[in-house]
């Protein structure tokens, strides 16, 4: 057996390669948005709810011709709190771009917020490695192929 | 001190019959790098025991069972050195900016698979899965369970097969939409969405837990969903029909490991399919300054053909825990359940035409 097959059978259940860009939540998504109701948003946020289960930015839209303000999923905020990543990171009145998909109740402006980011592309935080367990530079790979910034998502 | 508390360890490991780990003992009598032997003594509480106290890391990218392809627990430095810097190349890859000027999604999915339903979820960013292979002993790991041998999960017996399509038919169901407490634990903020016990970590984002000791209690919190387990330090268990959200723990001290013994499981809880007779003992015993190796053995002979057993490393974190407060409905319930109506009015609609 060859190394590719043991990295990628290893990291396959480990649960780390996910479908593109995006990943799984802790609640049923396929449950609460519709994939036959796929949507891009682009607006400014005017208000960020920084909570568990899941984040949700709210953003204003401007849809035929008429301003319209719509809630965006995202994941916990726990994980970006230990980048040193809060609410007030993102300004209220930064503009952003979303797609994703509705939710089933259409009645509701809300989706999932698959892809987040800026004007330009660059995604609206970044990921990082690491869980906080110790780093004594013994390790060449602490860090990754990349220096991971401290405080992303910032400009 | 630290060959006293290895041995018994290697020799247990050897009993349970880890032809695969052969090495065991060779990497056991390793002495630790100087300067981890030089710094650290083991902390003990005032009334002696092992001080177990702090914050830890369960995550790993080393998974629960070893892929089927993979045929020894023990990887080299190499292969683990791969694995984890292509998990660093993957999050580097999935920071890269996305097309500005990119459409909505395809119409009638995007094409993923599993519980994020076709829809995908959110960005990559949002996530922290243990990017670590898991070191256990100075060996690193391509599983979690270390037995059976091949590391899997023994095989179910035939009713618990019976039991889990039960439960897929029941989960398939359109009454699973019709009641907020027909929802999973998780989606209603009640308990972590991974197990609350054995301790093994979700792969996803915040599995951290602390530790805190009494002469009487432990009691071991989860950041996911806030689960705080408490431990009888001696005693016996409850009686069979108290049955506690995360089941009823009991512990004792065997030299200076803690052995937490967990039986009495909620109906709504289950770890790999597991039925009400689950029974899990978990080993918590401190190795260095920075590291619990924690193995625990689930038994449960209605549902496993054997018991199995793995090993976790559990890293100090020099952070703290963040409170979860996980909001019940924080949107995501009431969408669900509202759009289930909304499919109803719907599908509705379609038959009567």
């Amino acid at each position: 057996m060859s190394m590719r097959h043991i990295i990628g059978a290893v990291i396959v259940c480990a649960g780390l390669a996910v479908a593109g860009r995006t990943v799984l939540a802790h609640h049923a998504f396929g449950a609460e948005f519709d994939p036959n109701a796929p949507i891009r948003l682009q607006g400014k946020v005017v208000r960020l709810e920084w909570v568990n289960p899941h984040t949700w930015i709210h953003m204003e839209v401007v849809r035929d011709g008429k301003p319209e303000v719509w809630m965006v999923e995202g994941g916990t905020p726990n994980t970006l709190l230990r980048r040193g990543i809060t609410r007030d990171t993102v300004a209220v009145g930064t503009e952003i771009i979303v797609d994703g998909y509705q939710t089933k109740d259409h009645s509701l402006k809300r989706a999932n917020g698959r892809d987040v980011t800026f004007t330009d592309g660059r995604k609206l935080f970044m990921g990082s490695s690491g869980t906080g367990a110790p780093r004594d530079g013994r390790d060449p790979t602490e860090g990754g192929t990349k220096p991971a910034p401290k405080k992303p998502g910032g400009r | 001190m630290e060959n006293s508390a290895r041995r018994p360890f290697s020799s247990i490991a050897v009993a349970f019959g880890l032809a695969v780990v052969a090495s065991a003992g060779l990497i056991a009598q390793q002495k630790p790098p100087a300067s981890v032997a030089k710094s650290w003594t083991l902390a003990r509480t005032p009334d002696g025991k092992p001080d177990l106290q702090g914050i830890w890391t369960n995550a790993t990218m080393t998974p629960l069972q070893r892929p089927p392809n993979v045929k020894s627990l023990v990887l080299s430095e190499e292969e683990a050195r791969k694995m984890e810097l292509a998990a660093l190349e993957r999050r580097d890859r999935l920071n890269e900016p996305s097309d500005p000027n990119r459409p909505a999604p395809p119409q009638g999915g995007d094409g993923s698979t599993g519980a994020a339903g076709n829809v995908g979820g959110y960005n990559n960013f949002w996530l922290d899965p243990g990017e670590r292979v898991a070191i256990v002993d100075g060996q690193r790991r391509s599983s979690l369970i270390i037995d059976p041998p091949d590391g899997r999960i023994p095989a179910r017996t035939p009713e618990a097969q019976a039991r889990q399509a039960a439960r897929a038919k029941q989960a398939m169901g359109r009454g699973q939409y019709d009641h907020p407490e027909y929802r999973p634990l998780a989606e209603r903020c009640l308990l972590s969405f991974g197990p609350t016990t054995p301790l093994v970590p979700n792969y996803f984002y915040n599995n951290n837990l602390q530790i805190v000791q009494t002469p009487d209690h432990v009691m071991i919190l989860m950041e996911m969903v806030h689960d705080a387990r408490i431990v009888r330090i001696g005693g016996t268990h409850l009686p069979k029909h108290i049955r506690p959200w995360m089941g009823d723990s009991i512990g004792h001290w065997e030299g200076d490991t803690l052995v937490v013994d967990t039986t009495n499981f909620p109906p709504q809880q289950n770890f790999q399919g597991s039925s009400e007779n689950l029974h899990v003992v978990e080993r918590f015993r401190r190795v260095d300054a920075d590291t619990i190796n924690y193995r625990f053995t689930v038994t449960d002979p209605t549902t496993f053909t054997a018991p199995f057993t793995g090993e976790i490393p559990f890293k100090a974190m020099d952070e703290l825990i963040y409170e979860y407060a996980c909001h019940e409905g924080n949107y995501a319930l009431a969408n669900v359940l509202s759009g289930a109506r909304n499919e109803e009015k719907r599908l509705g609609t379609k038959q009567e035409k």
